[in-house]
């Protein structure tokens, strides 16, 4: 199997943008609805969130929970706006995300539901409580990773490689970010599905990894370059990319492979922590492959490097007549 | 070859060094995964008190471990997290409520003079109170040093639960001891003359001449009139003047007769049988109680135990399965090289969990993660080693001559595509916050100890086993090789 990248350049850049551009329309809906380009979730909106189970051993489990019974609770309470869903084998559990509660009111809460679904089981209860300081703090401190991993990146890559082979990867870097983002905007929108701060470990982790696959395809084209300074960079990164493309598939694949696994047998939190990574990964083979390699082609025919001599020896750059 | 056999026994040397080095020390847990309540408390400032020094947060810490100590539960922790916040972690609490009560009041400090006639009462409920903490001190010390791991006790034998439940109820029965007579002695006392919001220092210093240390109290102008009103009342009667924090006796100092006219006046100092470190641990306990700054909760996070076991089953079954689809793949694409990756990965992963627990790395939910995403991550080195092996030999050169340039020309890329990696996990673990941490941690260890086993070990075991003549042959390395004859013997 040979492609012919550059040719073919126009289509694979093409998928990339409807990617991208239902990405971006998925981002714009959701800020629209929830002020918000992805649903946050508790980590980043604060709230508290209890999720109980009930004691088969004493209770009635004869019926699944009601989550209307749950509402009306929650009505009681004052607590309309929760949002409940009840979960675990035969409906047995049930979770209710409400706004911030204090001390007393988290405990009238839980010893109501007790009364009305109990006896529950207490070695099985989860509650969590962010306050909305916490919040932001969480917020921050992520973005914050996020921008010091990418200037990290570009810094090292300048001094490995050159400033446009950085860039470029970064570039690539941002399409991965984007359409991870973009999936999980159009899984909040469709499926509620919320992002709290392992999502931005899942980011970091595709940024970490993805800049990965552009490279080492950046290093062979360099090599190339470097043992052919006579051809043109078109055919020097067709070559590249076709020499790495075995081992940027396989190494998606042994990658993904465990995450697979965790999908499937993973708890309810890495489930979607993994399918992140699995769709930051498979962006990122795709843009090591078709978008890095064809924007650095690009690039440099562009600014009259297409026939490099040495660059990276700080030589001045042959002008071909 | 000499030095690859060397080397050959030197990593199955270090293999099962880490098998036993996992199988000798626990796996420390998070809360995440053992259960347990994790808490935020955002310490607040106040007008008397707009900004928070470094010394006011270690004295609000001191005075939170005390009442975490008076919780009960075993393996506490109470960190100092930025500039006003602190984490307390709760093993095994799965009900919050009388911790989030508890932790989040304003310290009180109270000075108080013992009633008449209270002094022989005294001495014997002070004495059975201190009893009581040096067993509680030693019921901890036996919970920690028999450190339990939730993981051995759902995976190996259920024998093998070193804290048993009694320890526990002992060290409850203990606690209930020393609140009991805590409160007895706190009867014994009048009603608080003087509060700490008068106290505006309280330090440690040398005592002249001689090794010991004592405690300096200072005071605003009313409390030191209050406290010369109160040492007076008690001066040479051998009655003590109590020093209560959270309605804790902390002190129990008495006042030289030689003051029974005027009181102590222009600060006090407190001297006893004190050493440099029990004197500043008294100061801090004063400060911490002076200091009038409310303590919010800002976050709890509680798992009940029975959920962390089942995520860490979960994950378990996860990490497994992935391991060995990771396995299947390499051996069937790889064919003899990637039989030997495998090995390699079976070593990494064995180093890699020893690691955690040699560094005392504590495993949560997300940790686990970063350690199976490594496994695929791990043996990434080995794929770019061996398409590059495969190419040289296809562009002719012979088996030994490929194999070698494929380890050398790969190691470029290599490097920089971990390099990479470290970055991202760099800026994960100084920005990200508790699980974040975790997971940042154990895929930086992960990615560390790849390095050495994908191109070291890897290395290794292709040459020594290149230098077996039924081994030798390039169609295990590269399958459909149009310059070898198809061999079918």
């Amino acid at each position: 199997m040979k492609l012919d990248i550059i040719r073919q350049r126009p289509f694979w850049w093409l998928i990339s943008s409807l990617f991208i551009v239902a990405s971006l329309i998925g981002m714009v809906i959701s800020w629209q609805q929830l002020g918000a380009p992805l649903r946050p979730g508790l980590d980043f909106a604060g709230g508290t969130r209890i999720q109980i189970v009930r004691d088969c051993a004493q209770a009635d489990c004869t019926a699944p929970i009601d989550s209307a019974d749950v509402r009306a609770l929650l009505a009681q309470q004052g607590l309309e706006t929760g949002v409940i869903q009840v979960a675990g084998d035969d409906g047995q559990s049930v979770s209710i995300r409400t706004r911030n509660l204090d001390v007393d009111e988290e405990s009238t809460l839980r010893s109501a539901l007790a009364s009305t679904f109990g006896p529950l089981d207490n070695q099985s209860t989860q509650i969590d409580s962010v306050g909305p300081v916490i919040g932001q703090q969480l917020f921050a401190s992520g973005l914050i990773a996020l921008i010091v991993a990418f200037a990290g990146i570009v810094i090292y890559l300048s001094v490995r490689f050159q400033l446009d082979y950085a860039l470029l990867a970064i570039v690539a870097l941002l399409h991965d970010v984007v359409i991870t983002m973009g999936l999980f905007a159009w899984l909040g929108l469709l499926l509620q599905v919320e992002v709290n701060s392992l999502f931005i470990v899942a980011l970091l982790t595709i940024v970490g990894f993805s800049v990965n696959d552009t490279v080492v395809i950046y290093d062979r084209i360099r090599e190339n370059i470097k043992l052919h300074p006579e051809r043109h960079i078109n055919d020097l990164v067709d070559d590249g990319v076709n020499q790495t493309l075995t081992r940027s598939i396989n190494t998606s694949l042994t990658t993904v492979l465990p995450l697979i696994a965790i999908v499937l047998f993973g708890g309810e939190t890495l489930k979607f922590f993994a399918l992140a990574l699995i769709t930051g990964f498979l962006a990122g083979a795709y843009s090591s492959i078709f978008v890095a390699s064809t924007l650095l082609a690009w690039w440099r025919v562009q600014s009259g490097q297409a026939i490099a001599g040495l660059p990276e020896a700080g030589q001045p750059v042959e002008e071909t007549p | 070859m000499g030095k690859q056999r060397l080397l050959l026994a030197m990593i199955f040397g270090l293999a099962i060094a880490a098998i036993v080095l996992i199988s000798a020390t626990p796996t420390r847990l998070g809360l995440d995964l053992r259960g347990g309540t994790q808490l935020t408390l955002q310490v607040e400032t106040t007008e008397k008190i707009p900004t928070l020094t470094e010394t006011d947060l270690e004295a609000v810490q001191r005075v939170i471990s005390d009442r975490v100590n008076e919780l009960g539960v075993s393996e506490t922790s109470v960190q100092i997290l930025g500039q006003n916040q602190l984490l307390v972690q709760l093993p095994g609490v799965s009900d919050p409520e009388q911790a989030q009560r508890v932790l989040g009041e304003t310290a009180q400090l109270e000075f108080r003079s013992q009633r008449p006639e209270t002094n022989q009462q005294f001495q014997i409920e002070n004495q059975i109170l201190q009893q009581h903490q040096l067993e509680l001190l030693t019921l901890q010390q036996a919970a920690e040093t028999g450190n339990q791991s939730l993981l051995n006790a759902t995976t190996a034998d259920p024998d093998n639960t070193p804290v048993p439940a009694e320890l526990e109820q002992q060290i409850q029965s203990v606690q209930t001891a020393i609140r009991e007579s805590n409160r007895a002695i706190r009867e014994l006392f009048a009603p608080a003359a003087l509060t700490g919001e008068r106290l505006t220092d309280a330090y440690a210093q040398p005592r002249q001449g001689g090794n010991q240390w004592e405690v300096v109290l200072d005071f605003d102008a009313a409390g030191g009139n209050q406290f010369a009103e109160l040492s007076r009342n008690v001066a040479g009667t051998g009655r003590s003047l109590g020093i209560f924090l959270d309605n804790r006796l902390i002190s129990a100092p008495t006042v030289d007769v030689r003051y029974a006219e005027t009181g102590i006046t222009g600060g006090a100092v407190i001297s006893g049988n004190f050493d440099a470190e029990g004197a500043s641990d008294l100061a801090i306990q004063l400060r911490g109680g002076a200091l009038p700054l409310p303590v919010a909760v800002v976050e709890t996070r509680t798992v009940g135990p029975t959920l962390g076991q089942d995520s860490i089953r979960r994950s378990l079954y996860a990490a497994i399965v992935g391991l060995v689809l990771v396995l299947i793949f390499m051996a069937v694409y790889y064919r003899l090289p990637g039989v030997l990756a495998d090995i390699a990965l079976v070593v990494y992963a064995l180093l890699t969990f020893a690691a955690f627990n040699a560094f005392g790395v504590t495993l949560t939910l997300p940790g686990i993660a970063g350690f199976i995403l490594s496994i695929g991550m791990a043996v990434d080195a080995n794929v770019l080693i061996f398409e590059r092996t495969r190419e040289e030999l296809r562009s002719g050169k012979t088996l030994y001559r490929s194999v070698e340039s494929g380890f050398y020309r790969a190691f470029s890329s290599i490097l920089d595509s971990n390099v990479t990696t470290l970055i991202a996990c760099a800026a994960l673990f100084w920005f990200g916050a508790g699980l974040v941490k975790g997971f940042a941690l154990t895929l930086a260890i992960g990615v560390v100890i790849s390095l050495f086993t994908a191109v070291t070990c890897s290395r290794t075991l292709l040459f020594v086993s290149l230098g077996l003549p039924q081994f030798r042959k390039p169609e295990l390395f590269c399958p459909g090789l149009s310059t070898t004859a198809p061999s079918n013997s």
